[in-house]
């Protein structure tokens, strides 16, 4: 059984709806009543299996756009069930978006998504961590004879900040999902192209796993091992090491022996640097905080194309809010947050992509770096 | 100097928001009541030769247990000119009524006070953001405690928040009050740095939450 999402535009395919609903007596998850579809109003419909294929048809005969919001609703069910962790599992066609993944996983999946959409992704080295564990970058790219702008998509800078992963991960599985079906995503990719990182720093994420929830840089060691650890988002080469750092090492903001001491860092920054001309949005996804930040940290001078990136920064948060009401604020990392240098978003944007920005996803600290899995579903839900 | 209006979505403003609101938190808060701010809605600063600076403020609180309910505050918040260790001064007035938690803490209270051995718990939530239901008293407690820790211990560039209460060990008493002594880790978003608290909460349903000693822990992670 499926369940869909539909958004209907017209008077007409609200009654077209409400007869498909009846006819085919559907069970209607949102809203509750057929008397109660609206044009411009989310509507979720559950489809039995033998009748998904007609109704889906049907709906494009109708030229109504709809997404399928959960494809099997039988597994959904079964995974609600109480069960217990195992350490080997399978991850394929029934991976758990919904639940946070150790890193093992999370490369099976990579390599689950390029066997099962071949068509669309491909996964690419970018470069090794201190640990010498190999960073993987997804690329989401339509064939296509005209070339295309890329828009880069990186998490997991910090250790402790798991949504930002489980968010890449939602991401990609939206796109994949939808891309055929759903207009908006089929146009995007039609002119440009998504590279996706879901875990940059792999050392910390799994050292936050195994040791210590709260770690937040890589793994390198300081001091001759008595002390480890760089901010990667300090580290590079953006007004380094001139505020909001530490020189020592046992500083959570500490930002390494120089500007791309760390190959995580270099391994981002040679990327994006060989690529730059090509790069239209650098988009960088931590927590927590709620907020749409743009460039500076170092200064508030303002960067010279401020208004665009505040315009478009505003819309984003207004869309997100228009989700579940979730408020998130905009504004330069200086003006709103702290001063900070050498940040991955103010490179990215003085070497010359115009528009980048950092995300805090929730919460605004009720939980902050702990945050439930059970809004997983919703926090990636809004940000897309 | 005279007041100056802030942007309420800038870091000033911010912080000492947080600051007005573990204030709120460690004096009504409880097991069956966590407020959590959901809009700073005006914020004005003014320097006072001498003295310090002082935040006034509007905010606009919710229950985290009964989202739907919110209460409006003023609070005006002082920070001590040059002074490490002094406190900010805060001042809060609450509009309208805070949903009562009679029951719910006469509950707890019997719950934990018929225990037969002294309640223990560790990592809350944990690592995935699970709290037990019958841990979430204690987490708010630990989140009021926290709210005293915040309003003790910030300046204007720190912020505090509860990332997680490491550990949490009931001390049965002889007179009315429940003890529990938590470590609890608190994120300071500026350094980034996050920091253990000992911190021992006395609570009674009529005498609400006390702090009776806290102090950092030792050296770093």
């Amino acid at each position: 059984d499926q369940v869909l999402h539909i958004v209907p535009e017209t008077f007409q395919q609200v009654q077209y709806l409400q007869l498909l609903c009846s006819t085919f007596m559907l069970d209607l998850w949102k809203p509750l009543l057929p008397e109660d579809i609206r044009a411009g109003e989310d509507l979720h419909i559950r489809v039995p299996a033998p009748l998904v294929q007609e109704v889906k048809d049907s709906l494009d005969q109708h030229m109504i756009s709809y997404r399928v919001l959960i494809p099997d609703v039988q597994k959904l069910v079964d995974q609600s069930m109480p069960r217990e962790r195992s350490s080997h599992r399978q991850v394929s066609g029934d991976y758990v978006y919904t639940e946070y993944h150790p890193m093992e996983e999370i490369y099976q999946w990579m390599t689950q998504i390029q066997k099962n959409n071949s068509e669309l992704v491909t996964q690419h080295f970018l470069g090794k961590t201190f640990e010498n564990r190999t960073i993987y970058y997804l690329q989401i790219s339509q064939p296509s004879n005209k070339p295309k702008k890329i828009i880069w998509m990186d998490c997991g800078i910090h250790a402790r900040e798991w949504i930002s992963p489980a968010f890449c991960q939602w991401f990609v599985k939206e796109i994949l999902q939808n891309y055929k079906t759903d207009p908006k995503i089929s146009r995007f990719l039609q002119n440009l192209d998504l590279y996706v990182l879901p875990v940059l720093n792999i050392d910390g994420y799994i050292y936050s796993w195994e040791e210590d929830r709260l770690w937040r840089k890589n793994r390198s060691p300081y001091e001759n091992g008595t002390c480890y650890g760089t901010d990667l988002n300090r580290n590079f080469n953006s007004s380094w090491g001139s505020v909001g750092v530490s020189f020592n090492c046992s500083s959570d903001v500490f930002c390494g022996s120089g500007p791309e001491s760390e190959p995580e860092t270099r391994a981002v920054a040679q990327f994006i640097k060989n690529r730059k001309s090509d790069i239209l949005c650098y988009l960088t996804i931590h927590s927590y905080g709620q907020l749409i930040l743009t460039p500076y940290g170092s200064t508030t001078k303002p960067p010279n194309n401020y208004e665009e990136l505040i315009q478009v920064a505003k819309e984003a948060a207004a869309a997100l809010t228009g989700k579940y009401g979730t408020s998130y604020r905009v504004g330069s990392t200086a003006l709103i947050l702290y001063n900070n240098s050498g940040s991955s978003r103010d490179w990215a944007h003085k070497i010359g992509i115009p528009l980048s920005y950092t995300f805090e996803l929730r919460d605004t600290g009720a939980h902050g770096f702990v945050l439930p899995a059970n809004q997983i579903q919703p926090t990636c839900e809004e940000t897309m | 100097s005279p007041a100056m209006e802030l942007p309420p979505g800038h870091l000033p403003a911010a912080r000492a928001a947080a600051v007005a609101v573990g204030y709120l938190r460690y004096l009504r808060g409880g097991p069956a009541r966590g407020l959590e701010l959901r809009e700073l809605r005006r914020a004005r600063r003014q320097d006072i030769d001498d003295v310090g600076h002082k935040y006034c403020l509007e905010l606009e609180l919710e229950d985290v247990l009964d989202k739907d309910s919110t209460v409006t505050c003023t609070a005006e918040v002082l920070y001590h000119l040059g002074s490490k260790s002094s406190a900010p001064d805060v001042q809060v007035t609450v509009q309208g009524e805070l949903r009562s938690t009679e029951e719910a803490d006469k509950e707890f209270y019997h719950r934990i006070r018929s225990l037969e051995k002294e309640l223990v718990a560790e990592n809350i939530p944990d690592s995935h953001g699970n709290v037990p239901p019958e841990l979430e008293p204690i987490h708010l407690l630990a989140w009021a405690a926290s709210g005293y820790i915040t309003w003790q211990n910030s300046t204007e560039n720190t912020k505090l928040h509860l990332a997680q209460v490491k550990h949490v060990r009931q001390v049965k008493r002889s007179d009315e009050d429940l003890q529990f002594d938590f470590v609890v880790l608190l994120h300071e978003m500026v350094s980034q740095e996050v920091l253990p608290w000992e911190v021992t909460v006395l609570w009674h349903p009529q005498h609400g939450a006390r702090v009776s000693q806290c102090h950092a822990v030792g050296a770093g992670r």
